[in-house]
């Protein structure tokens, strides 16, 4: 492509012009194609046509989400109980020949005005029903959590790709130049599957990877400030010293390259580390909050006190203009996480409980503060379970079907698309893919996933592949 | 009807009136024209209202379901599934597989329509879901009222337009002529004009621009280090060039360094991230490749040796085909293995992982020496490049008898042949034919097998193999007695399971039991367990006695004093297996694939009658199907050292019972063979032990050995890349639009693997592959000037650039293939030593008023390279660069990779990583960057701020961002802080006075002097906050990390 240069001078050139975005998108934007457009003001941020979305906080429960034990209500499991209905042959990507048909150890109730199956283990999120949209019938390509984790985030099976976060961050860049624009935040008991992976930005520019961010750590965000090991490194040093580095680097423009601008994008992003520094550790404190604030989204209680202490750094961050907030339950592996083979009445209750009175807490939270307006909220996983026993009453993997909701702005809320078989194992109808789920998401920050793109070795990558429709079904 | 009278112009007319009269022909001609005329103009009007009608119902109701519902399949664009096409009226008429699949007029009989209605058994489409009634009935009617459809067959998108072979990449080679009488600003330069220069000059010219004026000295001598070496000269190297003032100082600068083993070092890390190198698997299981280095000092070694390319491509995609004698190449077979690798689906979702894998492989090789997308045809045929769907799988085939791992090799060439000769020897010891175990008694290895029977045959101390009278498994599992009265599992894998095994015995007493469990090749990673990843755990081992004699009696549980393994799994020990706790077991990952065995001692000898049962119980209660997958017991009355007691055969145990020379000749070759296969044994034991590199053989899969070599796997053509849709079987090949080359490998075995990657080789590294030239030269061209004259480097295809100079660019391709025999070096030299290299990289100082005159508005991005590109330094280049600086840099070469971070356990396969908690002042903290370990998964924060890449693609270019988040990483990376005080030290002890002291920095760090200002500044700030302060902002600082 002979323009990509040319629209990197161009964009290098203008890279002093537009206020209030990022100096990370003036830098590298060079591979977007021609389809791809700024933020334009017109469309309410949007690149392609407006926008309801101007943020998002995703929740990632990793382990894979039973839904015929949460959110999808099925009876016949109860009649089917016990009964050997499955596969004979074990199949792809089943961790063990299916078992038994297992009905769901927990109460389910009707819950709302919209009259939603959710069951016991779910008491606070079943209040919020009404304010929430579910895909009922999602499905991935695996059932294995590495490839399935990365679908859910990349839309690829494989490493390399960028996630949501990172093609969002590319395509409308941040809300505020003072915090990153595409933040992570992982289970204190560790990562998910795939380590970085599901937060990584792929091919695109390193600049819009997601910022793991280790809360309660005086460097939140990675060598936000020096380490107090270097004597020299005082903060009177750190604020002449960028000083200095600017009058450096302002003549050496002079002296050499009046016409490289990324010379100039390089002296700009000084400025904005100054200022990140001045602002970040404020959005991370949470001492400000209020006493109900804390007790509504469960921080003095060991159960909920991590998950719950992140939903409100989510909470914070996207007020002060972070776009992409994500939020994850569970840590790779066999513990501690939604990856529930071993027994279903035993493992579910303890982690559904971890994640679901901040999750109500949060969601209340964003309305109340009209954040709602403009703030998208997603509760996902990677792929859902069986409808076969293993192991006692455990379920195995199953990209089959599962179930995410959404909530916020641009939502048709109490809504719900698609649904499973009789017994919950495949999609039946309104089946979506994470290319749905994506292209929806896009959608409502005001992008085109077809035209969100970026070239590398050759092919015209997208966070949709080839795939893709907008569930309309489920907005408002 | 005359059908003599036929003509094309009236036949066409469809007038009936064909036998007039000549005379009167032409009136009747006339009035029948003209009333046809008007009959037609009114059947015109209300025709053309109607077809405007239909064809604005299919656009607006029928185009819309054909998009959303089926063009994703049914297009040119995409599969062609089935062969049909709905993207124009030709696509169904003609129909697929099935035949037309719109019958005009009849939807019940359309199969479109019985499709989407899903009346025909798998024939429903869409396959996700039905379509709405609502949409099926608008198909209906449309069908019904004659299926208008405007679209044609051109508005379809053609896959190729023309020739395949019309695009530039796919030409064949020619030198094009070198431009003469080019206008150069340079007098002294007619004499010889420059290649390179002269197409360069020549294209400039066209646009009324030239070259810039040569860079300064002090530019030049540091763009050429940080682009030959990655790391900048000393500021006293500097100063004896600018001083040289012979006219060949920068020709013998350019050769010193091309001679420097930092070349091959800063060069090899272009080729490992063109490859995606890393040191783990990367994915779910980002396990550590601790023997993936010796591939990347390969590399390094390769570029430093100046290996000639169509041999480096031999070498890597098949050293052990074109040169098996030469072991030390082995390392090169790390190619195929660089990418990533996906355990945890290779072992729930195997199928699924073959292919992908394989697909990774194929992306990479093409991609790598051919610039070719292939693996854009794994569900359809390329899109725009002449790559068909089966060129892609005859790829995929290409390397489907190999599996990655630590392969073993001997570096030395003795030793190699030594190990080879006692292995083959070892072989035919456990040959059970009868013409090998003739030969065991020939007269060389007499010796052999008098020793040990000397030695061991008089009082055969020995395992003695149980021959199981009965078995059982408690779940369902499937037992069976093989020759060697080892008892192997197969069908239902249950969680759980115990074996009871019931022997007798000849000998007189008991002391200990021996259980082996073999690995198997109809075990899952050839076992020995039964679980996916091979492994198995024993919960409990329980033997008794039973008397069937004395039927009265209790049976006897005989109590174990002690359980020794010849390997423990890591928390799950053999002692495990004796300490009646279910919930602990002995289990042997990640040792699969290979036999082991565990000796249980008793603690007292057990008297044995030969009616005597001995029941051997093996529970698995673990779960998760950690069985045994194949077991033998044996037993043994000795009192000591049982540990080292040899495991005899029963033959031999019988024919040592017999007199030497009444033995028959069967006997005397059961001994020969066991006394050979001891010693051929304990010689290989003694040989030096073997390198491993992390590459492929067909002997590997996903890391384990295998029992027996792989024979290559089927690979079909699959539909969609789906693979519950395999097609026809695909044959090694490669690509069929390069018809000077065979596309499909003439094989004289077809199980012969290491020929069909053999074949691939070749057809790359053919001097008629214009592909493989081209991208080669495109590739060094990219990384001394910043861009390549086609900027694709992965991608010469139709979705890739155009080149810039394509004449310049073939011209390079036959000089490296011709006359510089594919030497890196000598095209290096070629490019460094042009005019074109050495342009000054600042703007032009131009007068001319008019702005749209001066170069940046003629040629913005520089493609006609009217100056020298300015590039930011890459993150090892920095990294480098600081070290050197800091005066501690460790030119150490080769060697396993350092790991500049710590290490805990993770909660699974993957371990945590803390880059954060390094120590600087480790002794490894200084060596090179490309000697760091690269965790695929886990990426080094500080590198990959300065963009380094992420490993799981192919990454042939780095990118150059800038952001808050890497202004803070350069400011406050304890890297960074710790260098920048080591380097104040250093000046500190040699320089007292301040002003002095900044002097020296500027001098290390820009390779020059402050100018009086700058000094003025500088100073004041290091009196106030110190020189390390001081140090740390000139690394920030722009000058330092662009390379002019």
């Amino acid at each position: 492509m002979t323009n990509i240069n040319s629209r990197r001078q161009l964009l290098w050139n203008i890279g002093g012009g537009l206020g209030g975005l990022a100096v990370a998108q003036l830098l590298e934007r060079e591979a977007l194609s021609l389809e791809n457009k700024s933020p334009n003001p017109a469309f309410n941020g949007g690149l392609h046509h407006p926008a309801k979305v101007k943020r998002v906080i995703q929740l990632f429960m990793t382990g894979g989400a039973s839904p015929m034990d949460t959110f999808d209500y099925k009876p016949m499991l109860e009649k089917l109980h016990g009964q050997k209905l499955g596969p004979a042959e074990k199949p792809e990507g089943f961790t063990a020949p299916a078992g038994a048909m297992l009905k769901s150890p927990f109460k389910f109730k009707q819950h709302g005005e919209s009259g939603r199956w959710v069951s016991s283990v779910f008491p606070h999120q079943a209040k919020e029903v009404d304010n929430m949209a579910f895909l009922m019938a999602m499905a991935s390509k695996t059932n294995v959590h590495g490839p399935a984790t990365y679908m859910m985030n990349s839309g690829f099976l494989l490493p390399g790709f960028p996630s949501m976060g990172a093609w969002i961050s590319y395509g409308l860049g941040n809300l505020s130049d003072e915090l990153p624009t595409f933040v992570v935040l992982p289970d204190a008991k560790g990562l998910p599957y795939n380590q970085k992976g599901p937060f990584s930005s792929g091919f695109l520019p390193a600049v819009h990877q997601g910022t793991v961010i280790k809360a309660g750590r005086k460097n939140p965000v990675p060598d936000l400030f020096p380490k107090e090991k270097y004597p020299f490194a005082t903060r009177r040093a750190d604020v002449e010293g960028f000083e200095l580095l600017q009058k450096l680097n302002a003549a050496h423009s002079v002296n050499h390259h009046r016409d490289d601008s990324r010379a100039d994008a390089r002296i700009q992003s000084y400025e904005l580390a100054a200022r990140m520094q001045l602002s970040a550790p404020e959005a991370f404190d949470l001492s400000k909050e209020t006493a109900a604030t804390n007790q509504a989204y469960g921080l003095e209680n060991p159960t909920t006190q991590d998950f719950g202490k992140r939903c409100l750094l989510a909470r914070r961050l996207v007020e002060r203009g972070t776009r992409f907030v994500q939020v994850w339950s569970g840590q790779q592996g066999a513990t501690g996480n939604w990856d529930n083979h071993g027994s279903i009445s035993k493992e579910l209750p303890p982690i559904a409980a971890s994640v679901d009175q901040p999750i109500a807490a949060l969601l209340r939270d964003l309305k109340s503060r009209g954040l709602f307006e403009d703030t998208l909220l997603i509760w996902t996983t990677e792929f859902g379970r069986t409808p076969f026993a293993q192991g006692g009453d455990g379920r195995d993997h199953n990209g089959g079907s599962f179930v995410t909701w959404l909530a916020g702005a641009g939502i048709k809320a109490g809504t719900s698309y698609g649904n499973s078989d009789e017994w919950g194992y495949k999609a039946e109808k309104g089946k979506t893919y994470c290319y749905d789920f994506h292209a929806t998401v896009l959608h409502l920050l005001g992008i085109d996933h077809q035209r969100l793109v970026y070239r590398q070795n050759g092919i015209d990558r997208r966070l949709t592949d080839v795939h893709g429709h907008v569930v309309k079904d489920i907005l408002s | 009807m005359l059908s003599s009278f036929h003509s094309d112009d009236l036949s066409s007319s469809g007038s009936n009136t064909i036998l007039i009269k000549p005379t009167r022909l032409i009136p009747m001609l006339a009035i029948s024209f003209l009333v046809m005329s008007l009959i037609q103009l009114k059947v015109t009007n209300a025709q053309e209202a109607k077809n405007a009608e239909e064809e604005r119902f299919f656009t607006e109701n029928i185009l819309p379901i054909l998009e959303t519902h089926c063009l994703e399949c049914h297009s040119h664009e995409s599969g062609m599934e089935g062969g049909l096409t709905l993207d124009s009226r030709s696509g169904w008429t003609t129909g697929g597989e099935h035949g037309p699949a719109i019958s005009v007029g009849k939807p019940d009989e359309s199969l479109l329509i019985k499709a989407v209605r899903h009346q025909v058994k798998n024939l429903q489409m869409p396959p996700e879901e039905k379509l709405s009634d609502a949409k099926i009935k608008l198909l209906v009617d449309w069908v019904k009222q004659g299926a208008v459809d405007p679209r044609t067959a051109n508005s379809a998108k053609k896959k190729f337009d023309g020739s395949p072979l019309n695009w530039w990449s796919l030409q064949p080679l020619k030198r094009p002529d070198i431009p003469i009488n080019v206008r150069t600003n340079n007098s002294k330069e007619h004499t010889k004009p420059d290649p390179i220069d002269a197409f360069v000059r020549r294209k400039l010219a066209e646009k009324n621009l030239s070259l810039s004026p040569p860079a300064d000295r002090r530019t030049l001598i540091r763009r050429l280090y940080f682009d030959l070496h990655g790391l900048p000269p000393t500021p006293e190297i500097v100063s004896t060039f600018i001083a040289d003032k012979s006219p060949d100082a920068y020709e013998k600068l350019v050769d010193r360094l091309l001679d420097s083993p930092r070349y091959g070092e800063r060069w090899a890390r272009h080729w490992l991230d063109t490859v995606h190198f890393a040191d783990s698997h990367g994915c779910e299981h980002d396990v550590f490749r601790g023997n993936a280095w010796p591939y990347r000092d390969y590399v390094i070694d390769s570029f430093n040796r100046d290996t000639p390319w169509p041999r480096f491509i031999r070498e890597q995609l098949a050293a052990d085909h074109f040169f098996p004698n030469q072991k030390n190449l082995t390392p090169a077979l790390g190619f195929i293995a660089a990418g990533p690798l996906e355990l945890s689906r290779a072992s729930t979702a195997p199928i699924t992982f073959d292919y992908l894998d394989r697909d990774d492989m194929v992306a990479q090789t093409m991609a790598a020496f051919a610039s070719t997308t292939a693996n854009c045809a794994r569900c359809h045929d390329h899109k725009f490049d002449p790559v068909t769907q089966e060129d892609y799988y005859s790829l995929q085939a290409v390397f489907a008898g190999i599996g990655k791992g630590d392969v073993l090799y001997d570096a030395d060439a003795v030793i190699a042949k030594q190990r080879q000769d006692w292995q083959s020897l070892l072989e035919y010891s456990k040959s059970s034919e009868i013409e090998h175990r003739k030969k065991l008694l020939a007269d060389e290895y007499v010796t052999i097998v008098k020793k040990w029977e000397k030695k061991f045959g008089n009082k055969p101390l020995a395992w003695e193999t149980l021959a199981p009278s009965g078995f059982t498994s408690s779940s369902g599992s499937t037992l069976k007695q093989l020759a060697d009265d080892s008892l192997l599992a197969s069908g239902t894998r249950p969680e759980k399971d115990t074996y009871t095994i019931t022997a007798s015995s000849s000998l007189k007493r008991l002391t200990a039991i021996r259980l082996d469990v073999l690995a198997d090749a109809s075990l899952p990673l050839n076992g020995p367990g039964r679980q996916d990843n091979g492994n198995l755990h024993l919960t409990e081992f329980e033997v008794s006695l039973h008397n069937p004699e004395n039927a009265k009696a209790e049976p006897i549980r005989l109590k174990i004093r002690k359980a020794t393994a010849d390997w423990d799994q890591q928390g799950w020990t053999i002692a495990h297996a004796i300490d009646g706790n279910i919930k602990t077991a002995w289990g042997i990952y990640p040792k699969v694939g290979e036999s082991h065995f565990a000796v249980f001692e008793l603690e007292k000898p057990q008297p044995l009658s030969p009616s005597d049962q001995i029941v051997i119980v093996l529970k698995q209660l673990h779960g998760g199907g950690h069985l045994i997958g194949r077991t033998k017991l044996s037993v043994t009355d000795a009192d000591e050292a049982i540990a080292s007691i040899e495991v005899l055969p029963a033959p031999v145990i019988a024919a040592l019972k017999i007199q030497h020379d009444q033995r028959s000749e069967a006997q005397q070759a059961a001994i020969a063979a066991h006394a050979i296969q001891i010693h051929a044994q304990k010689k290989l034991a003694v040989l030096p032990p073997q390198s491993a590199v992390y590459a492929v053989s067909n002997s590997y899969s996903h890391g384990n050995k295998l029992a027996n070599p792989m024979t290559p796997k089927v690979v079909n053509v699959l539909h969609r890349g789906d693979i519950h849709k395999p097609g026809k079987v695909a044959n090694a090949g490669a690509l069929s639009v390069l018809t000077e080359l065979a596309d499909q490998f003439e094989l004289e075995n077809p199980s012969d693997e290491s020929a069909r990657r053999a074949g691939l080789a070749d057809w790359l590294a053919a001097s008629e592959n214009p592909l493989t030239w081209r991208s080669v030269v495109n590739r060094v061209w990219a990384y001394h000037f910043g861009q390549g004259l086609c900027d694709t480097l992965n991608d010469f295809g139709r979705m890739g650039g155009e080149p810039s100079h394509p004449e310049l660019l073939d011209w390079l391709a036959v000089w490296f293939r011709d006359d510089a025999k594919g030497s890196l070096k000598k095209i290096h030299r070629l490019i460094l030593l042009s005019a074109t290299y050495q342009q000054a990289s600042g703007s032009p100082s131009n007068s001319s008023p008019d702005k749209t005159k001066v170069p940046q508005s003629i040629d913005a991005e520089n493609r006609l390279l009217w100056r020298m590109n300015r590039n930011k330094m890459d993150a090892e280049s920095f990294r480098d660069a600081v070290l050197q600086l800091s005066g501690r840099i460790d030119l150490t070469m080769g060697g396993p990779g350092i790991q500049q971070f710590t290490q805990t356990k993770g909660p699974q396969a993957t371990p945590k990583l803390d880059y954060d908690a390094f120590d600087w002042n480790d002794s490894k903290a200084a060596r090179r960057s490309i000697y760091r370990v690269v965790w695929r998964g886990i990426a080094d924060p500080f590198m990959e701020s300065l963009d380094f890449p992420d490993l799981g693609l192919l990454s042939p270019k780095r990118g150059s961002s800038g952001s808050a988040l890497q202004a803070l990483m350069l400011f406050n990376n304890d890297f960074v802080l710790h260098h920048s005080e080591v380097l104040a030290k250093n000046i500190e002890t040699n320089h007292q006075l301040i002003d002095e002291q900044i002097a020296i920095a500027c001098r290390w760090i820009f390779l020059r002097e402050p100018a009086s200002a700058e000094q003025q500044m500088l100073v004041a700030y290091a009196k106030k906050h110190g020189l390390a302060a001081t140090c740390r902002v000139l690394l920030n600082s722009n000058e330092f990390v662009f390379v002019d």
